[in-house]
């Protein structure tokens, strides 16, 4: 595994640049993506997809540079304004970057039982049980039946 | 190895096939299908799983060079404005379709009469009117009796609720008075032929785990296999072979272990869309029919034709509940589908309502679209979106030209080493005018509905489910490829009967037409049993 790799499956650094990108929301009712336990699959994903893949390794790998130049410990050990000041110059200048994060990441937060729950839905698949769905507001329906092709 | 010779060889188990296959089964000739995927399993759905989002961008995917399943053939789409979608399995396409189930209008068959343009069809919407109606009662469809815009049908089962987003949209287009009606869809409201019915699981493009959506490997299949049909899954064909005569005598094709397998035939039938079939014509060629089988008009592969989509979406101040549902099945507006000089071109577009994206899907669109940012704003930016928006697909019709070709990869192969098709396809000038009009007015009637704002994907890249036009039926054989009932002019035991043999597009989607095209073509077979081959 090389050193860029690697970063994807420290899950100290992971933790705390998935909490930068989708943190807590105000009301609390959403969590911040670092504490869900997302870092281990997304690492696997983001391995495997071969061109997105080395686009994030680098990115993450310039994200955690950058941010020992301020601190030996790395981004985890920076207070949270510097990670975040880090984590912006870095990912700005690499959008391919942030997109291939974003990709997996965005897809892993929203199927978590906890963020649907705080979405308001149900935390469970689509099937078996299904959703309701209101009926058609009859008002339209009377206006359809005065113009129907006899 | 070669197997035993059959009276009829289906290639593709998709739409066109397996209607295609119970019908032409009541003569009890022998009927084998040979189709390149696997039976589904529905419990494989991903509807059944929490990352059901995520499956949909892989092995669900739409795209074939996005799955890359063993049963899938790439395809080079670098020359196309719009990407080709398809789905390789017993039930093709429609296990990954939306149910959306229009038929072709009567106007639609008549498009040189009518504007002056293209082609007319060489048969009629009466010819196909009973092989519209048997195949909605096949596959099971939901809709209202009545619409203006088409001829009396009517629907087996009640239309499928609307929910609060097809209310709203719906409230937009009588505002403005246009016309809408709720849409035929092949997903039903109620129980039907042993299925149960639609518990709205808003995941219809990713395979119905409940059934309720007509897919023909649990419509057509199970009924043509009690008739006696054969269906070998897991069989790719890389050629039709003929006798030194030109007639068609069978097919080479690789099994499920990549083996090389002989199959003898009397009768020939593709069915392997407007791509797949003139990829298999093309990579037929013999010394009889050098440019390919049944290609002496040169128009094998030639006239593609996709129906090129905007999708325009409005974001409303209120939840429109709006993820849960059939996500294209609410109703379909035919305002502006026929021609109007004022608007500067030919012919025109119809637009069917969609529903909310997904969780998920929704973060991507909106990051995608700079909606969505990430960091501190990132859920106020979600929560204006999610379950908020609503969008109209403007699907507009397209002109055929022969400079829209599939033709073959010279350097790309399947995993078979069979030569991937190539698709080259340029919008007209007309199909863009469609499209600016349609957009126009789609951001005109949902503000009407009460969208405080529009956004609008002024033609949709990965929107090329419809393949149609590469085979074109036609009376002269100097300027079509099949005859008015699906016979290919330069070998008389050929038929093709998927949406290649459309003449024209239309503007809604085709699968209602090209399974009562399918019937109707079983049925014109059956009658001319005694002299089919003279």
């Amino acid at each position: 595994m090389n050193e860029s790799a690697s970063l994807l499956h420290d899950a100290t650094f992971m933790r705390a640049i998935l909490e930068l990108v989708i943190p807590p929301s105000e009301d609390g009712r959403l969590p911040g993506a670092g504490s869900l336990g997302l870092a281990g699959n997304l690492a696997g994903q983001i391995e495997a997809d071969p061109i997105l893949g080395p686009v994030v390794q680098a990115g993450l790998a310039a994200v955690q540079v950058a941010a020992m130049a301020r601190d030996p410990g790395g981004l985890a050990a920076l207070p949270p304004a510097a990670r975040l000041e880090v984590v912006e110059s870095e990912l700005s200048a690499q959008p391919q970057c942030t997109m291939g994060i974003l990709r997996y990441l965005y897809v892993a937060y929203y199927a978590h039982p906890r963020v649907l729950e705080g979405l308001g839905e149900p935390a469970r698949p689509p099937f078996p049980q299904g959703y309701e769905l209101e009926p058609t507001d009859p008002g339209l329906l009377a206006t359809l039946g005065r113009r129907r092709r006899p | 190895m070669s197997n035993e010779p059959v009276g009829v060889l289906i290639i593709g188990a998709g739409a066109s096939g397996a209607a295609f296959a119970w019908s032409i089964a009541e003569t009890g000739m022998s009927v084998l299908c040979l189709e390149q995927g696997p039976w589904m399993r529905s419990q494989n759905y991903p509807s059944n799983g929490l990352d059901w989002e995520e499956r949909g961008m892989g092995p669900f995917a739409a795209s074939p060079n996005t799955r890359r399943l063993p049963a899938d053939y790439p395809v080079n789409e670098e020359q196309s404005e719009i990407s080709p979608l398809m789905f390789n399995a017993v039930g093709g396409s429609t296990i990954l379709w939306a149910g959306h189930f229009p038929r072709l209008t009567p106007n639609d068959f008549r498009v040189r009469t009518e504007d002056g343009v293209a082609d007319d069809w060489p048969i009629d919407y009466a010819t196909l009117e009973p092989h519209f109606s048997l195949n909605d009662r096949m596959m099971g469809v939901s809709g209202l009796a009545g619409d203006p815009a088409y001829p009396p049908h009517e629907p087996q089962l009640p239309p499928l609720p609307f929910g609060r987003l097809g209310n709203v949209l719906a409230g937009g287009f009588e505002r403005l008075g246009w016309h809408w009606w709720p849409s035929d869809s092949a997903i039903l409201s109620q129980e039907y032929g042993g299925r149960a019915p639609c518990i709205n699981l808003g995941s219809c493009v990713l395979g119905c785990a409940q059934g309720a959506k007509a897919s023909t490997d649990i419509t057509y299949w199970p009924q043509a296999q009690r008739r006696g049909v054969r269906v070998r899954s897991g069989c790719r064909v890389c050629e039709i072979t003929v006798r030194p005569d030109g007639m068609a005598d069978g097919v080479l094709y690789h099994d499920e272990e990549g083996q090389l397998r002989e199959q003898k035939a009397e009768i020939v039938v593709v069915a392997c869309n407007g791509i797949g079939t003139p990829r298999l014509l093309l990579n037929s060629k013999s010394t009889q029919h050098p440019g390919g089988l049944a290609n002496s008009s040169g128009l094998v592969g030639k006239n593609l034709m996709f129906h090129p989509y905007a999708m325009i979406t409005g974001v409303f101040d209120q939840s429109l509940a709006g993820r849960r549902g059939p996500i294209g099945c609410a109703f379909w507006s035919h305002e502006f589908y026929r021609s109007d000089p004022a608007r500067g071109f030919v012919r025109g577009y119809s637009f069917e309502a969609m529903r909310s994206l997904g969780p998920a899907q929704t973060a991507l669109w909106g990051m995608l679209r700079g909606r969505i940012p990430w960091g501190a704003n990132h859920h106020a930016a979600y929560a204006q979106l999610y379950d908020r928006t609503a969008s109209l697909l403007a699907i507009t019709e397209d002109l055929p030209e022969e400079t829209n070709t599939v033709t073959l990869d010279q350097v790309l192969t399947d995993s078979d080493g069979i030569p991937a098709p190539k698709v080259t396809y340029r919008l007209s000038e007309n199909s863009r005018k469609i499209l600016a009009h349609a957009t126009a007015r789609a951001q005109e009637v949902l503000v009407a509905a009460g969208a405080v704002e529009t956004i609008v994907e002024p033609l949709m890249r990965a929107a090329g489910w419809h393949l149609m036009g590469t085979a074109r039926m036609g009376r002269n054989p100097r300027t079509s490829v099949v005859n008015e009932w699906g016979r290919a002019h330069d070998v008389r035991n050929l038929f093709i009967i998927d949406g290649s043999i459309f003449v024209t597009a239309g503007a809604v989607n085709p699968t209602s037409t090209i399974q009562a095209l399918a019937l109707y073509i079983a049925d014109a077979i059956k009658k001319n049993l005694d002299h089919l081959f003279d």
